[in-house]
C-alpha cells in the first residue's frame, strides 16, 4: 500500500468513524430518552366524599377555630387554622366557597388587649442576658382591622375568638353598644348584624351540609390562663347560655335539623399545654447567700430552702396563718409569669406569686373535672347525632410524648416541640395540619369517605430568626 | 484500551440503588444476560468475580471493560394524603474491569486484577417532597478492587481467592424541620470516605464434560466513615445548636454466599443456576456518632434490621451462529428489608428481573456483550421511624454492553 493510498484511507477511516458517532449519539440519546421516561406510572387516588353533601362547610368553634396563633387574630393564622387546612382538603372532594372574615395579609395582628402577634425574636432580660424569645411584631397590634364590620355575606368560618358555648345564642354578642368588655369585637367585624346577630343566627341560615365544632376549649382556657383567680368555669348542665350541656345540644340540634353530617371534638387538657408545662415548679435556683436569706424570712413560719432547686413560694390563703407556701409537684407556674421580676426582684421567691400566675393541684382537678364532664357531653352528643368524633384530648395527650409525621417530630414542649404556636396555647400551622387530620380521619371513618389527610410537612412549622 | 479503562474508573460510579438493598449485581455482561448467574459458567475475565475458583478454566488471557448505565425511576405515593413524590435520580454508572492471566504454560494457574461496583446507590429525591425529613439524597459509592489467584488442582477442580480492597464514600442529605423567615428549611449534609477489606473465594468443580458446580463466599466488608464531615444549614439563630462538624458511621456490606450449577446441554447451549444468600442481617443499625453533640444534635441510632436474604438467579445462552451468542435470564431476589423499614434511601421490595444479552465476536481476537435487564416493583409500608407511610414503585431499566479483547 502506497504513501497516499494509505493517507486516503486513513481518512475514509476516519470520516467514517465521525459518521458512525455522530449517527451513535443520535441512537444513544434516543434510546437513553426512551429508558429515562420509563418511569413508573401514578395510581389516580380515588378522593371521594362518602355519605358527607360537601356544599357548604360550617366550621364552629373558638380562638384555634378562628385562627388564633401567635397570640392574636392575623390572617396568617387564619390561613393556618385547622378550620382552614380541613376546607383545603374538603375542596378535593368537591367543596366549594369556604369564606373566612379575613385581616389584610400584612396585618401584624391583634389580639383583646390590642397587641400584635407575636415572633420569635432577641430578648435581653433584666440580667443583661439575649436569648432567643417570643417578642410583639410591633409595638401595637393592628386595631383598624376591629375598627369596622366587614360582613358582606355570610362567613362559613364561624370560629371566634374566645367563643364559649355559652355565648353561642347570646344576641349582641358583637354589639359595640354594650361597652368595651361587654362584647366580642372579633365577632362584631364579622357578624350579619351587630346589634341582633348571634353567632347561632348566623350560623343557622347557612344551612350546613358539613360542620365541624371544637367548642368548650376557649371557656376552660379562659379560667385556667388566669391562674383560676377570676371567673369561673361553664356549669357542666343547664339551659342553652348557662350551662355546657344545654348549649351544645342547642348547637347541634340547629346543626344537624337538615341533616348535616359533621364531626365534633372533646377538648383537650388544657393543663398539659406548654402555656402550663414550660416554667418548672421547682425552677427557683439558690446559691448559698440566696437560700440563707430566704431561710431567714420563711424558717420561722416553716418553710426551708436548700442550695439548688427550689419549688417557688406562692400565695396561698388556706396555707396556714400567713397564706404562702412552696409550690407543689405537679402545680403549674402559667407563662404570663413576668419573669424579670422572678430573675432580678425576688418574685416567686421573697415575694411569693399571686394567684394569677399558678395553678395549684386544687384548681387541676377542678378543671380536669370539668374538662372530662364536658368531653362526656361532647361524646354522648356525637354518638346520639351519628357525628364523627374527634378525640382531641387524646391527640394533644399523644403530644406529650411527642409525634412523629413523615419524619417530623413534633411534641409538647413550647418552641423546641415545633407543634404550638409562641403564645403556648394554639397551634402553628404544622400542629394545626396535624390536628385537622385528626377531623378528616374521623369524617373518613364515619361516613366512608377519603378525603386527603393535609401534607404536615407542607405547614410551617414555628419560624427562627 | 487503556484509556477507555481509565474513562470507566474515572466515571464516578454512580448507582442508582436497583437490587435488593442496595447491591448491584452488574458485574459481567454475559452473566447479566442470564440473570446475573455465573459461579459455574467461566467465560471470560467476569469469572474473577462471579468465581475466581473457576477463572483459571478460562482458555484464553483477556482484558474485559463493562459499564451499565441504570436508569431507574421511583415515584412514593403517600397513603393518607395521596400526594406523590418521584425520583430525579442521575444515571447509574455501575462498571467492571477485568484482566485475566495464565501465568503458567500448562494452565494451572492464572492471576487476576478485578475492579467493580457491587453496592452503591445515588437515589435523589425531587424538591420539598413530602419525605424530605426523612432523606431527600443518598450518595453512596463503592468501588473493590480485587487482585486474584486462580489455581487448577486438577482437570475438574479449581480453586481461586483475592483479596478485596474497597474505598467508597457515602454522602446523605435531608432537610431539618426548622424554618427562618424567608421559608428555607435547615439542611444537613453528611458526607464522608470510606475504606474496607475483604475476600473473595471460590471452588469450580467439573465433575463432565456437561455439568459444573461453582461454590463462593464473598466476605462481608465494613465501611467505616471515620472522619465524615457533618455541614448543617440552618436559621442563624439555632445555629449553636448545630455546629458543623465531624462525625463517624460505618456501613455494613453484606457477605455472599453462592452456590451455583451449570449444565452444558450441547456445543450450543448452556443452562446456569446461582442461589445467592445475601448476609443483609449485619445492617441492623445506622448509627450516626457526631463529634459535637447538642440537645438539638444527638447521636443517631436507627434500627435498619435487614435480614438475611436469598436470590435466585437462572440463564440461558445460546450460541445461534459462530459469531453471535443469545442469552436470556430471570431471576427473583427476596428483599432483606423488612416491614416497617422501607426508607426512601432503599425503597425496596421482592422483584423479579427479565434480563437478555447478546454477544458478538469481532475477528479473533474482539468480542462484544451487550445485556438489558429490566424489573419493576413495589412496596407499601409505614416505616417505624421517621412514620412516612406510602407506597414505593421502581422501575430500572438497564442496557450494558462489555468490550472483551482476547490474546
Amino acid at each position: 500500500m502506497g504513501l497516499i493510498q494509505q493517507s486516503l484511507w486513513h481518512q475514509a477511516l476516519q470520516s467514517f468513524i465521525v459518521f458512525s458517532m455522530k449517527r451513535n449519539i443520535i441512537i444513544v440519546s434516543v434510546i437513553a430518552t426512551i429508558l429515562v421516561s420509563c418511569k413508573p406510572k401514578l395510581n389516580e387516588a380515588e378522593m371521594i366524599p362518602g355519605d358527607i353533601d360537601v356544599t357548604r362547610y360550617v366550621s364552629i368553634g373558638g380562638s384555634s377555630s378562628a385562627g388564633f396563633m401567635d397570640d392574636a387574630m392575623s390572617f396568617y393564622g387564619q390561613e393556618n387554622s385547622f378550620n382552614s387546612i380541613i376546607a383545603v382538603q374538603l375542596e378535593k372532594v368537591g367543596a366549594t366557597g369556604y369564606s373566612q372574615p379575613f385581616f389584610l395579609s400584612g396585618s401584624v395582628g391583634v389580639n383583646f388587649d390590642g397587641l400584635s402577634s407575636f415572633k420569635l425574636g432577641y430578648k435581653t432580660d433584666c440580667l443583661g442576658a439575649t436569648s432567643l424569645s417570643p417578642v410583639r411584631k410591633a409595638s401595637q397590634g393592628d386595631l383598624s382591622a376591629l375598627s369596622s364590620n366587614i360582613y358582606t355575606s355570610p362567613f362559613r368560618n364561624m370560629g371566634v375568638p374566645n367563643l364559649k358555648s355559652t355565648e353561642v345564642s347570646l344576641v349582641g354578642y358583637g354589639n359595640p353598644a354594650n361597652g368595651p368588655g361587654n362584647y366580642n369585637p372579633f365577632f362584631a367585624r364579622m357578624c350579619s348584624n351587630q346589634a341582633t346577630s348571634s353567632v347561632l343566627s348566623d350560623i343557622v341560615p347557612q344551612q350546613a351540609t358539613v360542620f365541624t365544632v371544637f367548642l368548650g376549649f376557649d371557656e376552660v382556657l379562659a379560667y385556667a390562663k388566669k391562674g383560676a383567680s377570676i371567673g369561673s368555669l361553664t356549669p357542666v348542665n343547664g339551659a342553652p347560655g348557662v350551662g355546657f350541656e344545654g348549649s351544645y345540644e342547642q348547637l347541634l340540634t340547629a346543626l344537624t335539623q337538615n341533616g348535616a353530617k359533621g364531626a365534633v371534638s372533646t377538648i383537650p387538657d388544657v393543663t398539659e399545654l406548654p402555656y402550663f408545662t414550660t416554667i418548672p415548679y421547682n425552677g427557683l435556683n439558690l446559691d448559698e447567700a440566696g437560700a440563707e436569706s430566704l431561710n431567714q424570712v420563711y424558717n420561722p413560719i416553716g418553710l426551708f430552702f436548700n442550695v439548688g432547686s427550689n419549688p417557688f413560694v406562692i400565695e396561698d390563703p388556706s396555707a396556714g396563718a400567713f397564706g404562702v407556701r412552696k409550690m407543689e409537684p405537679g402545680e403549674k407556674l402559667l407563662l404570663s409569669v413576668p419573669l424579670d421580676s422572678v430573675k432580678c426582684f425576688k418574685m416567686g421567691s421573697l415575694f411569693p406569686f399571686r394567684n394569677e400566675f399558678i395553678l395549684t393541684n386544687t384548681e387541676i382537678s377542678q378543671i380536669q373535672s370539668a374538662t372530662n364532664q364536658y368531653n362526656a357531653i361532647i361524646t354522648s352528643k356525637a354518638a346520639e347525632k351519628g357525628l364523627a368524633l374527634v378525640d382531641a384530648k387524646s391527640f394533644y395527650a399523644k403530644l406529650q410524648t411527642g409525634i412523629v409525621y413523615n419524619g417530623v417530630a413534633m411534641d409538647a414542649r413550647f418552641v423546641s416541640g415545633g407543634a404550638f404556636s409562641l403564645d403556648g396555647i394554639t397551634f402553628n400551622p404544622r400542629g394545626n395540619a396535624l390536628f385537622a387530620n385528626q377531623f378528616i380521619d374521623a369524617m373518613n371513618k364515619k361516613y366512608n369517605a377519603k378525603i386527603p389527610f393535609a401534607a404536615v410537612s407542607k405547614y410551617n412549622g414555628v419560624i427562627f430568626p | 484500551m487503556l484509556r477507555f479503562l481509565l474513562l470507566l474508573l474515572s466515571f464516578s460510579s454512580l448507582q442508582e440503588s436497583y437490587s435488593q438493598g442496595f447491591q448491584v449485581n452488574f458485574q459481567g455482561q454475559k452473566q447479566q444476560g442470564m440473570g446475573s448467574a455465573g459461579a459455574a459458567l467461566p467465560q471470560d475475565g467476569a469469572s474473577l468475580f462471579f468465581n475466581p475458583g473457576s477463572a483459571v478454566f478460562v482458555k484464553e488471557n483477556s482484558i474485559n471493560v463493562a459499564m451499565t448505565p441504570v436508569f431507574g425511576n421511583t415515584l412514593f405515593e403517600e397513603a393518607n394524603t395521596y400526594e406523590s413524590a418521584r425520583t430525579n435520580s442521575p444515571m447509574g454508572t455501575p462498571f467492571s474491569a477485568y484482566a485475566l492471566y495464565k501465568l503458567k504454560e500448562d494452565g494451572k494457574l492464572s492471576l487476576g486484577l478485578a475492579a467493580y461496583t457491587p453496592f452503591g446507590s445515588t437515589i435523589q429525591w425531587e424538591d420539598a417532597w413530602e419525605g424530605r425529613f426523612a432523606l431527600t439524597r443518598l450518595e453512596l459509592k463503592s468501588i473493590f478492587i480485587q487482585p486474584t489467584v486462580s489455581y487448577k488442582i486438577t482437570d475438574y477442580l479449581g480453586i481461586g481467592a483475592g483479596f478485596v480492597y474497597c474505598t467508597g464514600k457515602v454522602n446523605l442529605q435531608k432537610d431539618i424541620p426548622v424554618m427562618d423567615a424567608e421559608g428555607n428549611y435547615g439542611h444537613a449534609e453528611l458526607a464522608g470516605k470510606a475504606q474496607g477489606f475483604g475476600v473473595n473465594a471460590g471452588l469450580y468443580i467439573e465433575p463432565s464434560e456437561k455439568w459444573s458446580i461453582g461454590l463462593t463466599y464473598k466476605s462481608q466488608v465494613n465501611m467505616a466513615v471515620t472522619n465524615g464531615e457533618a455541614t448543617f444549614s440552618v436559621p442563624n439563630s439555632l445555629e449553636p445548636n448545630f455546629p458543623s462538624g465531624k462525625f463517624s458511621s460505618s456501613l455494613p456490606l453484606p457477605q455472599v454466599l453462592t452456590l451455583g450449577a451449570a449444565w452444558k446441554a450441547s456445543d450450543k447451549l448452556a443452562l446456569a443456576l446461582d442461589i445467592n444468600r445475601v448476609g443483609w442481617s449485619a445492617y441492623d443499625t445506622l448509627a450516626f456518632d457526631y463529634e459535637q453533640n447538642t440537645a438539638s444534635l444527638v447521636d443517631t441510632k436507627s434500627a435498619r434490621n435487614y435480614v438475611n436474604t436469598y436470590a435466585f438467579r437462572l440463564g440461558a445462552q445460546y450460541k445461534i451462529t459462530e459469531q453471535f451468542t443469545a442469552r436470556l435470564g430471570i431471576a427473583y431476589g427476596i428483599t432483606p428489608v423488612p416491614d416497617g423499614y422501607v426508607t426512601p434511601e432503599t425503597p425496596d421490595a421482592n422483584r423479579i428481573n427479565f434480563t437478555g444479552g447478546l454477544g458478538y465476536l469481532l475477528g479473533d481476537h474482539f468480542e462484544l456483550d451487550a445485556s438489558l435487564l429490566f424489573t419493576k416493583f413495589s412496596r407499601t409500608d409505614i416505616n417505624t421511624e421517621t412514620n412516612l407511610s406510602g407506597t414505593y414503585s421502581t422501575i430500572v431499566v438497564a442496557p450494558g454492553l462489555a468490550i472483551i479483547y482476547r490474546f
